[in-house]
């Protein structure tokens, strides 16, 4: 094992024992270790799940380029497109357990599945979409599942025909699969009509957007560490490189179409969740526009991609944004107060209507009506956590199996 | 059988003495209230925003038709009772607190610590409860308990554990303007649905489309 990759090891795997510890800790003491509280009752681990939900769409993107549009030069990211799927769909998956306040009674989802619920819905095709990244991973190695990997293999005459006629076959459903998860979770969001923020058909065709910008900049940057820079894989570079700019052009003016409508009207509930994400949390809502605008632009440069080490800074870069984006989908939802009403006969007051915050606090107030959240360093070290996961989980599939074309290593 | 409230806003004196009954008699933990009372308006309460513009507003779960907390729950913990209430089952709630996101009124309070453990933290004395002490189950469901456990949600269950007994919600029954009343919205004849249609009975919110069973009567415009 390489230097390098013995250090990727040991801070993931560091990292996630912390998350692991931190995680135990809070459930011991209960949420009120988190910056959560009655008003604001969702919050990082929540954006965690988007934010995986969309890191996960690699998988989507190489597939149906390859195997439905006949993209050729993407075709060695293929089996990293379905390993960084997996770990990120997963990741997602774990990402929303220490948001959970009694874990120990999932299996009520089994026992008591309520169907009329976008969670419901969500955990079924996220569950689906992990199992179909996996299958999809081992058909595409299964013709280099050799020595000890043989046991693992099934039987067939000519595995290389086997594998590429199936991956044909799936690459379709994966596809289909891989918008569900992003749809569904979407709709987790904007089915709420009690939350302004979030009801707008323009949520899920952004959501889609905004995944396969972040996916493919999630494959890119783990090809650039198993591959080093090619000169052979620069068409594969450029094709990346469109597909995260076109997406994130698509993002940019869901987002802003949606704005503006609401802006125009200018009703006051509109302008008042507005202001919180262009006032309150304006530096975040630049850091969401602007990191991923200058990344794309960067890649779209040919001397940057000229060196690994641009590519993989502007791929973070965007993916930076992004996180700042699933953040930011909290905020207006939450800073606000729904019930949010004009007083009878005071026509131009706007008043909120308090809401117990939950925890007793000597200092602060019984009952509020704005909470600034920020997570918590326990929520930060568990999401840190569960990053990890996804590098160890990645780090560990491509150490052990024949995921990395060995005629280009 | 369509159990509902009307709080008449005339006779509402802001007094919050239903507040403190609703805390005390569902064992709230120290933190969560699932009834409030505000004067809408105003940052401070009792206080007019405008001279002559002063009225209460209590506050607390709405027990709608349609309920987005009730569709949103992932396992049916948060379910309608017959007569449309809308209850949580303690036992069976995960804490996932999509109904909190999902409900418009903000009337859902979280446990984000164990009850017992906070109130010794936050310095109650020693041995001191208060709430009716009984477990409460309805055609088996926990709907009712005085000792919280962490990690679970709860808010306003129309004081399930007394119905049988014959008896209205603590806030009813503790109002000294008498100004909260139920009965049967199904009934035209009922109290509430005269109110309703005799006083202007409107709902908070209407335009949400939760259609509540909660409805208040509009207070008096006051002289200047």
């Amino acid at each position: 094992m390489s230097q390098r990759k013995k250090i990727g090891f040991l801070i993931s795997g560091l990292v996630m024992l912390a998350g692991i510890v931190t995680w135990f800790y809070q459930y011991q003491e209960g949420l009120v270790l988190t910056h959560m509280r009655n008003s604001y009752s969702w919050g990082l681990y929540v954006s965690g799940l988007a934010f995986f939900v969309g890191n996960a769409a690699g998988g989507l993107v190489l597939s149906s380029l390859i195997y439905l549009f006949g993209v050729k030069s993407l075709k060695p990211f293929a089996k990293l497109g379905a390993l960084t799927a997996f770990a990120n769909v997963t990741a997602a998956m774990i990402s929303i357990l220490p948001d959970i306040g009694k874990p120990l009674r999932l299996y009520n989802m089994l026992l008591h599945p309520h169907f009329d619920s976008p969670l419901v819905w969500d955990v079924i095709v996220l569950n689906l979409y992990a199992g179909l990244s996996l299958l999809y991973l081992y058909i595409l190695m299964l013709p280099e599942l050799k020595g000890p990997l043989a046991k693992i293999a099934i039987k067939v005459d000519h595995p290389g025909e086997f594998s590429e006629k199936w991956a044909k076959r799936l690459a379709p459903f994966s596809l289909v699969a891989a918008i569900g998860i992003h749809v569904v979770t979407a709709w987790i969001f904007s089915t709420q009509g009690g939350r302004e923020w979030w009801f707008t058909a323009a949520m899920a065709p952004d959501f889609i957007a905004v995944a396969v910008s972040c996916g493919t900049a999630v494959v890119f940057i783990v090809s650039l560490l198993t591959y080093g820079f090619k000169e052979a894989h620069q068409p594969a570079y450029r094709s990346m490189a469109t597909i995260m700019a076109a997406a994130l052009f698509v993002h940019l003016f869901l987002m802003y179409n949606d704005f503006i409508i609401h802006f125009w009207y200018g009703a006051a509930e509109a302008l008042s969740t507005l202001s919180i994400t262009f006032i309150d949390y304006g530096a975040a809502h630049a850091l969401e526009v602007f990191a991923p605008l200058l990344a794309v632009i960067l890649l779209l440069n040919r001397k940057i991609r000229q060196r690994a080490g641009t590519m993989i800074a502007s791929c973070l870069l965007l993916i930076l944004g992004v996180l700042s984006h699933r953040f930011l989908i909290m905020p207006a939802a939450f800073d606000k107060i729904s019930l949010t009403i004009k007083p009878l006969g005071l026509q131009h007051v706007e008043w909120s209507m308090p809401i117990a915050s939950g925890q007793y606090d000597p200092l602060g107030n019984t009952f509020v009506t704005k909470w600034h959240y920020f997570p918590s360093i326990v929520e930060i070290i568990i999401f840190m956590g569960v990053v990890a996961f996804m590098c160890f989980v990645i780090l560990f599939a491509i150490d052990r199996f024949p995921i990395a074309e060995k005629a280009d290593a | 059988m369509k159990r509902g409230m009307v709080i008449d806003l005339e006779k509402c004196i802001g007094c919050r003495s239903c507040v403190v009954a609703c805390k005390q008699h569902n064992a709230q933990p120290p933190g969560n209230w699932w009834n409030r009372v505000f004067t809408p308006g105003s940052s401070r309460h009792l206080t007019p925003p405008e001279k002559g513009r002063e009225y209460f507003l209590p506050v607390h779960c709405q027990h709608c038709e349609n309920a987005p907390c009730e569709k949103v729950c992932p396992v049916g913990a948060t379910y309608r009772h017959d007569d449309g209430t809308i209850l949580v089952d303690y036992e069976r709630c995960i804490g996932c607190r999509y109904c909190m996101a999902a409900c418009p009124y903000g009337v859902r309070q979280f446990n984000w610590e164990d009850s017992k453990k906070a109130m010794k933290k936050y310095g109650y004395q020693d041995g001191y409860t208060y709430g009716y002490p009984d477990d409460y189950r309805l055609k088996g469901r926990l709907v009712y308990m005085q000792s919280r456990p962490k990690g679970i949600v709860e808010k306003c269950n129309f004081c399930v554990h007394y119905l049988e007994k014959g008896l209205d919600p603590a806030c009813v029954r503790a109002c000294p303007g008498k100004a909260r009343h139920v009965g049967d919205l199904d009934d035209p004849e009922s109290n509430v649905s005269k109110m309703i249609r005799d006083k202007n009975g409107f709902n908070l919110m209407a335009e949400k489309g939760t259609r509540p069973t909660v409805f208040y009567l509009p207070p008096k415009r006051k002289e200047n």
